[in-house]
């Protein structure tokens, strides 16, 4: 059996890492909160933006129009992989890149050529090592709340390759946040474009298009394009978050478990010191009483 | 009329006022309640707002935005923009040197990431010092 000193520095340790474990998933749930936040700020402005392009779309002006050309063989296609920078968020990092993965061989099985840009250090470590993809971008440490000038270079450079007719689509992996205990790895087309379809204000169905409706759907196109990718990072920097919280808080619940074993360790090593103590005493009383 | 200022952060500005002054791609034009359904797109600019229909000029309010859509119908304007800074936000002296900055760095580039990053910030701040200029120039 280790000694007591032995076991005594043992818990000194893993009281320490349980102290980081347990700040760490502190800070994460704040951030989270954070994140969720931002993420529902940007509804009315995607509300809006897909109001604007149904109204668009059903005056036929879509049509032709290059960032919205369906078309008919994909012969290569850019992915835009959202991970973590640092891990640390359990399976977080496997699941999104497994997808990543999955969607690489579906690639290779068909013929498609495949490109990457990929968000986050752990992205890039994967991507920069597979031979059938070429990552193009790797942005890495983006900051909680995105500024519109990161977000426009990300679309920017993915609409020059589509317009050029370098990539036939454009998709983005990301981990949506569905609730709180369920993170899903997910895949969305945004290039060529689309909107959801909703309700128009009869209003606008009279309004006048001021330079041109052509003009005007370029910058709605291209603002709604913008603000998927800004919910895709958005939700995926909550999942991270909840992800991380969640590991450190077993992290946490591990070091106590650990630190509960060790005290009884010790202690039982103490006791047993004592005992062995007393009976050499008693053993020695015993010899000198004879 | 209600004014909408909508940017991916969030809703800035949601009330009731009298006048909007935006700039367009067309040159600037004034909304009122009641005017023609448009769409139009907004420039990087200055937006002014005017609450009540007797206010002077001294009391405009002014938001820098950068480029956007701009959707009116009768009862409301709505203002999507990728950036949106409260006049009150803005400090003269720091626009003033934060535009340097810009400037410099424009004439600094390497290379074309960085000019393009470059130009944006120019044009960012020139909005936002002509808007604290703007707000000066009243207030006096």
């Amino acid at each position: 059996m280790a000694s007591t000193q032995q076991l005594k520095g043992r818990i000194r340790s893993v009281k320490s890492t349980k102290q980081i474990t347990k700040a760490m998933q502190l800070v994460a749930a704040s951030k989270m909160r954070r994140a969720q936040e931002a993420e529902k700020a940007s509804a009315p402005y995607t509300r809006a933006a897909n109001e604007l392009l149904t109204h668009l779309a059903s005056q036929g002006v879509t049509k032709g129009h290059p960032l919205f050309e369906i078309r008919d063989q994909i012969r290569s296609r850019l992915l835009i992989v959202v991970a973590t920078d640092k891990g640390l968020a359990g399976a977080y990092d496997s699941n999104i890149l497994k997808l990543y993965a999955k969607q690489l061989i579906a690639d290779d099985q068909a013929g498609v050529k495949n490109e990457t840009i990929t968000i986050g250090r752990r992205a890039n470590r994967f991507a920069s090592r597979i031979k059938g993809t070429k990552v193009i971008a790797a942005y890495q440490d983006l900051p909680d709340d995105p500024a519109g000038s990161q977000l426009r270079a990300i679309v920017d450079m993915a609409r020059e390759k589509f317009e050029a007719g370098e990539v036939d689509a454009v998709d983005i992996l990301y981990t949506e946040f569905i609730t709180s205990v369920n993170q899903m790895p997910m895949m969305q087309r945004v290039m060529p474009a689309g909107y959801e379809i909703t309700e128009v204000t009869d209003e606008i169905k009279e309004a006048l298009f001021e330079p041109s409706a052509e003009e005007v759907l370029e910058a709605v196109t291209y603002r709604l394009i913008e603000a998927q990718v800004y919910h895709a990072l958005l939700t995926a920097r909550a999942s991270e978050y909840m992800m991380r919280m969640m590991a450190m808080k077993n992290a946490t619940d591990n070091a106590n478990d650990l630190i509960d074993d060790l005290t009884l360790a010790m202690n039982k090593a103490r006791q047993g010191a004592i005992t062995q103590e007393l009976a050499e005493i008693s053993g020695g009383v015993e010899a000198l009483n004879e | 009329m209600k004014f909408q200022l909508i940017t991916l952060l969030g809703v800035k500005v949601d009330q009731d006022v009298y006048e909007v002054i935006l700039p367009t791609a067309d040159g600037e034009i004034a909304v009122f309640p009641g005017h023609e359904p448009l769409v139009s797109l907004a420039v990087p600019g200055a937006i002014a707002v005017r609450h009540n229909k007797g206010d002077a000029d001294d009391k405009l309010e002014y938001f820098a935005i950068s480029g956007g859509v701009i959707e009116v119908s009768q009862e409301i304007l709505k203002v999507l923009v990728d950036e949106a800074d409260s006049g009150e936000d803005i400090v003269e002296a720091e626009s003033k040197a934060a535009l340097e900055r810009a400037l410099k760095a424009r004439d600094n580039a390497t290379n074309q990431v960085e000019l393009e990053k470059a130009h944006q910030l120019v044009d960012r701040h020139a909005v936002r010092l002509k808007v604290a200029d703007l707000r000066r120039r009243h207030r006096r």
